[in-house]
């Protein structure tokens, strides 16, 4: 009787007849790379106009780009700014990621990739010993608060860089823009760091994600390193192999170590990390790159929502790679 | 305590490691100067690319010290002396003087082709090494003679001025060629276009001659020997085999100034062991594309000018990289908007080719080794031009011969 029930209740909720999803595609620019938004849907409900004006919100609060935006507003500031909800979100994941990874994602680093060149100032020379020195105060995001809507620091100098989890936070508010158009199968991707749900149609295959191959060179390698299939969540790498520059014999990776001053020197040549939210896969892979293999495993040992890939350079100079057991059982096999 | 499955990476390499190799095989040959020192070297002929290349000099002090220079024109020895580098060089008007100076270990010889061979064997014979620039021979015979000699003396090196490829934009697309990026090419556009006489300011009439050489059978191979010989050089190197026939067509249609070589040429080349035809022309009366180099494959194309490359897949090709929903990298991949990825091979700009030819030239002398552009690829190339002009000026179709098979 109950089962009877059960069908009869089953029946009454399913739709007449299932409208079939169609694949829309949007490409365009933002945030200083390109975006590429794949969602299966009866029709198309999102427009280039709604991303474009989503990421003009994003780039208003946290691109240091933008001149006038929040982000800027608050490092001119000596106190503070009112913070919008953007930032306070991506302040709070930051400071959160900073307390998780003992300081190694710093978002106060900016100063200190201002002057080692990764900025958006050209510099001719890498910072001298005393010039690091002199930044180094200004770093640490125990100086920076969030008090009630407002964002304030303890000191003047402190300056915010959130490029280490905008794009992450951008691709998780853009794929709630889907969500909300009831989009339940999605892939959204900007600069490399994506979100995803649900599969292809028609057919219902799983999404599929290529992990790139670390190369100097900009070329699309004769494949991917892997591929990996994931039915909901955020996946993003960071890594050292494109981003570097050279200072005669010196090779400085972009990444910058908040607590010395200068760029990381390990083993890791790049860290993908998937999580429940791409906002969260980005604050840690950053964190994993600055980290030696065996800190990032015992880390990742510690935090089970983590789930990474590292590729690093054994001592010999060979290449290798490794991952969580979990992460393993995304890779896919052809 | 998780356990985490570590495999021996990546079969699937290829790629980076092929790119590892090859930057490490590039800072070898430009890295620090051996303990022998430095290479004592003259310039026997300072014109445009005499005063060129000892401009890239002042850039290898590490390796070179200029010790002679060589021209018969004294207003050229006055001009190459301002150059800097050039203050301990002894000056010379024939270079036969120029070879018996001891304090000269090596000589770059760029004069008028047609005496590219007999000053070459002179400076071998004085036992020079020698930095030859291209064509290496005005014709074929010179070509196999000079094969001949360098082959005789084992100590000495002689390499040609193919510079361009020795940009390691140039060793990367050998590569991707050599690893399956662009398929199986079946066609290859070389241009080399201006808008402009290609004449040189003649300061009296009676040197005429011998400033604007170029404009004279007696001593020139036209815009064959001077402009297309690179791409000619290029693609014998990277494909490894050389032309089997050689159709060719030009004329004097635009600067009917009493020159006597063409201002506009068309070659077309058959690889018939690649499968491959390759289209070579230039002209002094358009300036539109300027440098033209396209490889063209089934799976994509390169399209390269002399320090910047792209490379173009074919439709179908993107599909293959299609086979994934996203991708995720570190610091993404941006396609050009004509559908290209920019080719690039580290972190630095690139520097003028001669720069990495020269370094080559120093670690060549230095170690002894055979040069990447040594006297068969200049040969072989030689052999190609001549054979261009042939058809060109003759209207026939040319040959490859056995003979021409250097080895």
């Amino acid at each position: 009787m109950i089962r009877l029930l059960l069908v009869l209740i089953g029946l009454w909720f399913s739709p007449p007849e299932r409208v079939p999803l169609r694949a829309f595609y949007l490409n365009g620019y933002g945030q200083g790379t390109t975006y590429s938004i794949t969602y299966y849907a009866p029709d198309s409900t999102v427009t280039p106009d709604d991303i474009a004006r989503k990421l003009a919100e994003i780039d208003a609060s946290l691109s240091l780009y933008v001149p006038t935006s929040l982000i800027n507003q608050f490092n001119r500031s000596p106190h503070g700014v009112v913070a919008d909800r953007h930032l306070r979100v991506v302040v709070r994941k930051a400071l959160e990621v900073y307390q998780a990874t003992d300081g190694l994602f710093d978002a106060t680093v900016e100063p200190l990739v201002q002057a080692w060149g990764f900025g958006n100032q050209k510099v001719a020379t890498p910072p001298s010993p005393a010039a690091i020195q002199a930044i180094l105060p200004q770093v640490g995001s125990d100086k920076l608060h969030l008090r009630g809507d407002s964002l304030v620091k303890d000191r003047p100098g402190v300056h915010l860089d959130l490029n280490g989890i905008a794009q992450g936070y951008t691709v998780d508010v853009l794929a709630k823009l889907l969500e909300d158009k009831h989009i339940r199968d999605y892939l959204v991707e900007l600069g490399g760091e994506i979100r995803v749900r649900g599969r292809k149609w028609p057919g219902g295959d799983p999404m599929r994600i290529g992990i790139e191959r670390p190369e100097a060179n900009d070329l699309p390698g004769a494949g991917m390193q892997q591929i990996i299939q994931l039915k909901a969540g955020g996946v993003t790498t960071s890594g050292n192999y494109r981003k570097f520059k050279q200072w005669g014999a010196v090779k400085s990776a972009h990444l910058i170590n908040p607590k010395t001053g200068y760029t990381f020197q390990n083993n890791m040549i790049s860290a993908t990390v998937v999580a429940p939210d791409a906002f969260t896969a980005d604050a840690y892979d950053n964190a994993l790159m600055g980290m030696s293999l065996t800190n990032a495993l015992a880390f990742l040992g510690r935090h089970r929502d983590l789930q990474a890939y590292l590729i690093y350079q054994r001592p010999d100079g060979a290449v290798a790679d490794t991952c969580t057991q979990e992460f393993q059982k995304l890779i896919f096999h052809e | 305590m998780m356990e985490f499955p570590r495999r021996d990476f990546l079969k699937k390499t290829g790629l980076l490691t092929g790119s590892l190799l090859l930057n490490n095989g590039l800072l070898d040959a430009f890295g620090a100067p051996l303990a022998a020192g430095k290479l004592r070297i003259a310039v026997i002929g300072c014109g445009d690319r005499g005063t060129g290349l000892l401009k890239i000099l002042q850039d290898l002090t590490d390796k070179f010290e200029v010790t002679g220079l060589c021209d018969e024109l004294p207003f050229r020895l006055r001009d190459a002396q301002k150059i800097g580098g050039t203050g301990k060089a002894k000056t010379y008007t024939d270079y036969r003087a120029l070879l018996e100076n001891k304090a000269v270990d090596a000589v770059i010889i760029s004069v008028p082709l047609n005496m590219h061979f007999q000053v070459a064997k002179d400076a071998l014979l004085a036992g020079k090494q020698v930095y030859l620039e291209k064509t290496m021979t005005y014709n074929i015979p010179q070509a196999l003679e000079l094969v001949q000699l360098v082959q005789q003396r084992p100590n000495q090196t002689l390499q040609v001025g193919h510079q361009y490829r020795y940009s390691p934009l140039y060793y990367r697309v050998k590569e991707m060629i050599k690893q399956g990026y662009l398929g199986k090419v079946t066609q290859i556009d070389c241009r080399w276009d201006r808008n402009g006489s290609w004449r040189r300011p003649v300061p009296e009439p009676s040197l005429e001659r011998k400033i604007n050489w170029r404009m004279y059978r007696e001593y020139s191979g036209g815009l064959a020997a001077e402009l297309l010989s690179h791409q000619i050089d290029f693609i014998n190197w990277a494909f490894e085999t050389h032309a089997d026939e050689v159709f060719g067509t030009g004329g004097i249609d635009f600067y009917k100034d009493g020159r006597e070589t063409y201002d506009n040429v068309q070659v077309m080349v058959r690889y018939a062991n690649e499968g491959m035809v390759g289209n070579f022309g230039a002209t002094c009366g358009n300036a539109r594309d300027g440098y033209l180099f396209k490889l063209k494959g089934t799976k994509g194309t390169i399209s390269l000018l002399v320090d910047e490359g792209v490379y173009y897949p074919e439709k179908d090709t993107l599909k293959q990289y299609g086979t994934v929903d996203g991708v995720t990298g570190a610091t993404k991949i941006t396609w050009d908007k004509n559908g290209g990825l920019p080719i690039t091979t580290g972190a630095e700009p690139l520097k003028d080719g001669s720069w990495y030819a020269l370094s080559e030239f120093y670690q060549a002398v230095m170690q002894k080794k055979v040069p990447d552009s040594n006297v068969l690829t200049g040969a072989r190339a030689a052999c190609t031009v001549h054979m261009a002009n042939q058809a060109i000026y003759n209207h026939t179709i040319e040959k490859w011969r056995p003979e021409y098979n250097f080895a």
